[in-house]
């Protein structure tokens, strides 16, 4: 797979090249320096990151279309022996159609819905590693291949996303980030770490991603259909004794616009559990109804401001009340998840203060970003920032880091 | 004899009545200037170099492409941004509503992550990508919006010019008097100056080049300095294009996120 990925990179370029036209080429050098707060974590490496990246971006522009491909390696001295890796994070052509069709096909970053960082009819694949880790935030989305389609009329537009292979998301898994195991009911390193099966490769298991968008006046309606995967394994597969994509429908909806000097956002998804229709059974999870509300302003001059409220609503919760293992965490019927963001720009946009909180009283749990980001020239940029993370209990969603706060230092220097 | 004093008359009037278009009415000016300055075309597309030269010398540069659109003339506008360079916000697209009475709605599409954000726009003094330029600078303040009474009538740059004071109607974050000077011949203001409500001179826009393209007089290099950070911005249009036949499509999500390429190429 990786083979044919470096081919497809080799081949934009090589295409684009020999057709004499033009092929535009940028990118970054970055170093990430990363260190734990934290001594009593379980896991492996001696530093959370330490790694020196180069991404190469290389564009063209055709007759027809556009080909861009976007090409990172990275040095990882993190663990005890060095690697070099290297990923194609995108490498896609985009053509059209006759008017009203807009194609995007091969390996892309996909993103929709209206959450900041927060996600409902996203259902597309992240990479919460980087995002814990310290790197940038375009690393919070991981790439997929897919055949994207738009179909655009003055009514509406139609979007279709088929990812034929599904597409998981990257989740710590205890070498750089411990995690908690509800097997153990601890918190853990890369040691009891178990790799989820996929599903089979085949058709009826890919991933289709639609979504209905128009204009209704100052806003934007959408509605959105997936049919694929839980993008995290949790299900559990009791012959093979190992960790499962659960089947996933989603269908939901969104509105955005601007509002009393600001932007609102709402939105709303059903979960429909397909393997677990009754919610009668404890490997799978229960269905549930998700909804979210957010809304940002600027405050003052550069300094921007957001709150969003999500709410995770567990349908069958008695029968999940009755399927619980007695050790188990139990969470609320009701889940909520309170974020905010706040951005300050100073000495003329040359300094960035970011501030990100998430909160959950339901879980009574809390993860915050903190971050200062300093442009010395067009080309540099110093960035420090923090990752904090606490938890009443070790078996929430961020409670189960709590042993991971880190701070980090990163350098990039872009051409 | 009669007649002729008649003819006379009616000669005399016609010569009165040339006196008042001379001598015009500084809010029409203001109007022309707007006009000449804002709504070149109906629609206008350019390459523009943006240099932020600060007090120690140092140097930092945007270039992008800018497409226009007037609904009509002295009305709304839509505004596409399509960032070249640096590499840190190249391939960054931004696309601006600009609403004459009421706020401006503002969208930016983040590329590496595939990201359409609305973003919240209530203040149009904010700076423009960093730079001495505000929001409104760039797009420009409706003539509307202030009082404007002339001051003088002068000379600047060996060219005959209006000197007229332009006073917010409504109280305002950015000025609390303006000081244009305005090219009798082209209605371009060639120098523009700026003062707080404690009268203090803050900022000045300075014309710096001025060429005539596909009939319309444009300012091709204009430079902004802001007097308290002794900061200058330098803004360079090229490859200016008139009337190309943009249509509103262009300024839809379809094309933020999938920039039009006969225009940015």
């Amino acid at each position: 797979m990786r083979h044919i990925l470096l081919y497809i990179f080799v081949t934009i370029v090589t295409l684009a090249t020999s057709a004499r036209t033009e092929v535009e080429f940028d990118g970054f050098l970055q170093g990430l320096f990363g260190a734990r707060l934290d001594q009593a974590n379980p896991v492996m490496t001696e530093f959370p990151v330490s790694e020196s990246r180069f991404q190469l971006r290389a564009q063209h522009w055709g007759d027809r279309g556009q080909a861009f491909a976007r090409l990172d390696f990275v040095y990882d001295g993190a663990g005890e022996v060095p690697t070099t890796e290297w990923e194609l994070r995108e490498g896609y052509f985009k053509f059209r159609l006759g008017n009203s069709i807009d194609v995007k096909a091969g390996r892309q970053i996909l993103n929709w819905g209206t959450g900041d960082l927060i996600f409902i009819n996203d259902v597309f694949s992240k990479d919460y590693k980087s995002f814990f880790l310290g790197r940038e935030d375009q690393y919070l989305k991981a790439p997929q291949n897919a055949i994207r389609i738009g179909y655009y009329n003055p009514i509406g537009e139609l979007t279709v996303v088929w990812t034929p292979r599904f597409t998981p998301n990257r989740l710590p898994d205890g070498t750089r980030l411990s995690f908690f195991n509800p097997m153990t009911q601890s918190i853990v390193s890369n040691s009891s770490y178990a790799e989820a099966n996929l599903p089979d490769p085949k058709f009826e298991n890919s991933e289709v991603a639609t979504r209905l968008s128009r204009r209704i006046g100052n806003f934007k309606g959408s509605a959105y259909f997936y049919k694929g995967f839980y993008k995290n394994p949790i299900g559990f597969d009791q012959t093979a004794m190992l960790p499962v994509y659960p089947r996933l429908n989603v269908y939901g909806a969104t509105l955005r616009g601007a509002l009393l000097g600001g932007v609102l956002w709402l939105e709303g998804g059903y979960f429909d559990s397909r393997d677990d229709l009754d919610g009668n059974d404890p490997f799978m999870p229960n269905s549930s109804i998700n909804g979210m509300i957010g809304f940002e302003r600027q405050i003052a001059t550069n300094l921007t401001a957001n709150i969003q409220w999500q709410v995770d609503y567990m349908l069958d919760y008695d029968l999940y009340l009755v399927e619980l293992s007695p050790t188990a965490y139990i969470r609320d019927e009701a889940k909520h998840l309170l974020t905010t963001r706040w951005t300050k720009l100073l000495n003329s946009e040359l300094i960035t203060l970011s501030f990100f909180g998430f909160y959950s009283p339901s879980d009574e749990d809390m993860y915050l970003r903190i971050s200062g980001a300093y442009k010395y020239t067009d080309e540099i940029e110093l960035t420090v920032g923090a990752n904090v993370f606490d938890g009443k209990n070790q078996a929430t969603d961020f409670g189960q880091f709590m042993l991971n706060d880190n701070i980090y230092m990163r350098l990039t220097y872009g051409f | 004899m009669q007649k002729l004093t008649s003819l006379l008359l009616t000669a005399l009037f016609i010569v009165a009545l040339g006196i008042p278009v001379t001598a015009q009415d500084a809010t029409e000016i203001m109007k022309k200037s707007h006009l000449a300055y804002y709504y070149a075309g109906d629609d206008g597309l350019a390459t523009v170099n943006m240099t932020i030269i600060d007090k120690k010398g140092r140097e930092r540069s945007r270039e992008f492409v800018m497409l226009r659109l007037d609904e009509s003339d002295g009305g709304n506008q839509k505004y596409y941004t399509y960032f070249l360079k640096p590499s840190d916000v190249s391939r960054i697209s931004f696309m601006v509503h600009k609403k004459v009475d009421g706020n401006d709605a503002r969208w930016i599409y983040i590329p590496s992550v595939d990201l359409v954000k609305q973003i919240s726009a209530d203040d149009k003094n904010s700076s423009f990508v960093g730079s001495d330029f505000s929001y409104e600078d760039v797009s420009g303040r409706p003539w509307t919006e202030d009082n404007h009474t002339i001051k003088s009538e002068s000379e600047l740059d060996g060219k005959a010019v209006w000197v007229i004071e332009s006073i917010p109607k409504k109280k305002d974050k950015g000025f609390a008097r303006k000081v244009s000077y305005i090219d009798k011949e082209t209605f371009l203001p060639l120098k523009e100056e700026y003062y707080n409500k404690k009268d203090k001179f803050i900022k000045e826009m300075r014309s710096v080049e001025i060429k005539e393209i596909e009939g319309f007089l444009t300012i091709t290099h204009r430079t902004m300095k802001d007097i308290k950070k002794n900061r200058i911005t330098h803004v360079r249009f090229e490859s200016i294009d008139y009337n190309v036949g943009m249509t509103d499509e262009l300024f839809t999500e379809r094309y933020l996120t999938n920039p039009p390429a006969q225009y940015i190429k």
